[in-house]
């Protein structure tokens, strides 16, 4: 598992949609986002899914691969739907035992957060599939620019950004290690409640963050020694460029955000 | 282009030069002097080695050589430039290449070009000499193949290449390894060791590789020994190794082959010190 993270979830293809700026990935995700919470109605989600499916056919990613993304979230799924089935009781009943009641209203409303909670995953994964994570944190220091005249430090922030994601593999390694090193030991981290599992965990927080210091002494010596700071005209190897690809990325995103932002307010009747 | 003419005698100029350089660690207990009174100067082109045993301040002394620490006493100029003067300090800095001992803890990026184009985009170099800088610094450390991969999943040995060709990206004119191999399995060690003599030779690259590993010291054009603080001596491999009561002074342990080859002189059978296991063969082959 560990190894996996080191690239995100990075699936490289070199499509269009790999291709594209990060800046309109990163607003693709704000529309995604907003999407999937101004859905309203089942046709809203047909067309979202419609938009979805076409960007995945575009990236050339394995479908498969994408829904992959959602196991993470299943327990979530499950658990809403559960919630929902039982204590929405607008509608005819359907089926009741006891004090749980099944409506017909429901049913519907348990399959549009489904529809909601994947389709939410599904998105914003498909911008981390598409974009390394070097690239999501330039389009975002670009994003941020103008702060600069505000003096917030906004090089900074993208570098600190950049290097705490480089550096989450490299500390899930060597939680794993004190892990054993404490298991070697007797150390027990399955057993008893959770104030004894808690307590449990002391050991093993405690090394890692002893160590994350000190690799953060040595990274910053590091950082030196390659002249960071060393002038404020920093320069970057990959210019972002704003392409056709990316202007008409735009217009489909703000066409699709406007028709489902439509059928909430009941301009279309869907 | 650092040739100096000078009433008609060619000189190499020396690319680093330290003089009377002492360094002192202050504490709540006091001073600590990790460095005392060290002077040594790096040519264009030479293979240095400093060896020492743990603790005796030669990562300190490594710190001084590129402003990352600056001297209590004394002074430390690259090219005739201090690095008291905080206005060179980057350019000081980018021609002193430092690589330091773990690999893990000195990259920034997660794919590695982004890594190795880091220095340079901190020079402001534009965008197009970057990334010729990077292809040239992958292929110097012949890991080109793995331009767009991420450090995470490559060995000690390579995750250390690829620091040495992040450094590179800056066009250093000298390489300071601090202990660069010392985290190392023997075959990355190997790897390391093979980059660096090949910059050397092929690139002409001056080196300070500094390590408590006598055998990566054989081929040397000069070790500096240090104790306690101080460079107490400074020679060829032959002389310092050639002296078995400095390395037991300093508790530095000889290479294997410099071990027999002194048994055997002591016994009378060998009149020369042997340093590499080939010299030592040859020299048990003449014997019969």
């Amino acid at each position: 598992m560990t190894r996996n993270v080191a690239f995100g979830q990075y699936y490289p293809t070199g499509s269009v949609i790999h291709r594209l700026d990060p800046r309109t990935k990163l607003f693709a995700g704000v529309v995604f986002i907003v999407c999937a919470f101004l859905a309203s109605s089942y046709w809203a989600y047909l067309i979202c899914y419609a938009f979805l499916f076409s960007v995945v056919l575009l990236s050339k990613i394995p479908p498969l691969q994408v829904l992959k993304t959602v196991k993470a979230v299943l327990a979530i799924v499950v658990v809403s739907v559960l919630i929902n089935l039982f204590f929405y009781d607008e509608g005819t009943v359907l089926f009741s035992w006891w004090k749980i009641k099944i409506t017909d209203g429901g049913l519907l409303y348990a399959g549009k957060m489904v529809l909601r909670i994947m389709f939410l995953v599904l998105s914003t994964s498909m911008i981390t599939l598409t974009s390394t994570p070097t690239e999501l944190t330039d389009g975002l220091e670009k994003i941020m620019t103008p702060l600069k005249y505000l003096r917030f430090p906004v090089h900074d922030v993208a570098i600190i950004m950049s290097i705490a994601l480089r550096f989450i593999p490299t500390l899930m390694e060597e939680t794993d290690k004190i892990i054993m090193a404490q298991k070697a030991r007797g150390a027990s981290f399955d057993h008893g409640g959770i104030v004894a599992r808690a307590k449990a965990m002391l050991p093993i927080l405690i090394p890692l963050f002893v160590s994350a210091f000190r690799r953060a002494d040595e990274l910053a010596l590091a950082l030196d020694a390659r002249c960071y700071n060393a002038t404020e005209a920093r320069t970057k190897m990959k210019v972002l460029r704003f392409t056709w690809a990316d202007l008409t990325a735009f217009l489909v995103l703000t066409a699709c955000l406007t028709i489902t932002a439509l059928i909430y307010a009941g301009v279309i009747p869907l | 282009m650092h040739i100096f003419k000078k009433n008609g005698i060619i000189s190499i100029m020396k690319i680093l030069n330290a003089e009377n350089v002492s360094y002192a660690y202050k504490s709540e207990e006091g001073e600590t002097l990790a460095v005392r009174n060290v002077s040594l100067s790096i040519e264009q082109g030479e293979f240095v080695v400093l060896l020492g045993h743990n603790g005796c301040g030669k990562s300190t002394l490594a710190k001084l050589l590129n402003g990352l620490l600056l001297p209590t006493e004394g002074t430390v100029s690259v090219y005739g430039t201090p690095t008291t003067d905080p206005k060179k300090i980057y350019e000081i800095r980018s021609k002193v290449g430092m690589v330091f001992q773990n690999p893990d803890n000195q990259t920034v990026a997660s794919i590695i070009e982004d890594d190795i184009a880091f220095g340079p985009e901190n020079l402001g170099v534009n965008g197009e000499e970057i990334s010729r800088r990077v292809e040239e610094a992958l292929e110097a450390v012949g890991m080109l193949a793995y331009r767009k991969g991420t450090p995470f999943k490559l060995s000690g040995g390579q995750k250390q290449r690829i620091a040495i060709a992040s450094v590179l990206a800056m066009h250093p004119d000298v390489l300071i390894l601090d202990e660069s191999t010392a985290m190392l399995d023997p075959c990355g060690r190997q790897e390391v060791l093979d980059t660096v003599r090949h910059l050397n030779r092929e690139k002409n690259m001056a080196v300070l590789l500094i390590t408590h590993y006598m055998d990566e010291a054989l081929s040397a054009d000069r070790i500096l020994v240090m104790e306690q603080g101080e460079i107490v001596r400074m020679g060829s491999p032959k002389e310092i190794f050639g002296d078995i009561n400095l390395i037991k002074e300093c508790k530095l342990e000889l290479p294997i082959s410099c071990k027999i080859g002194y048994a055997l002189s002591q016994n009378g059978f060998l009149t020369d010190t042997c340093l590499t296991d080939e010299e030592l063969v040859e020299a048990v082959c003449r014997l019969s």
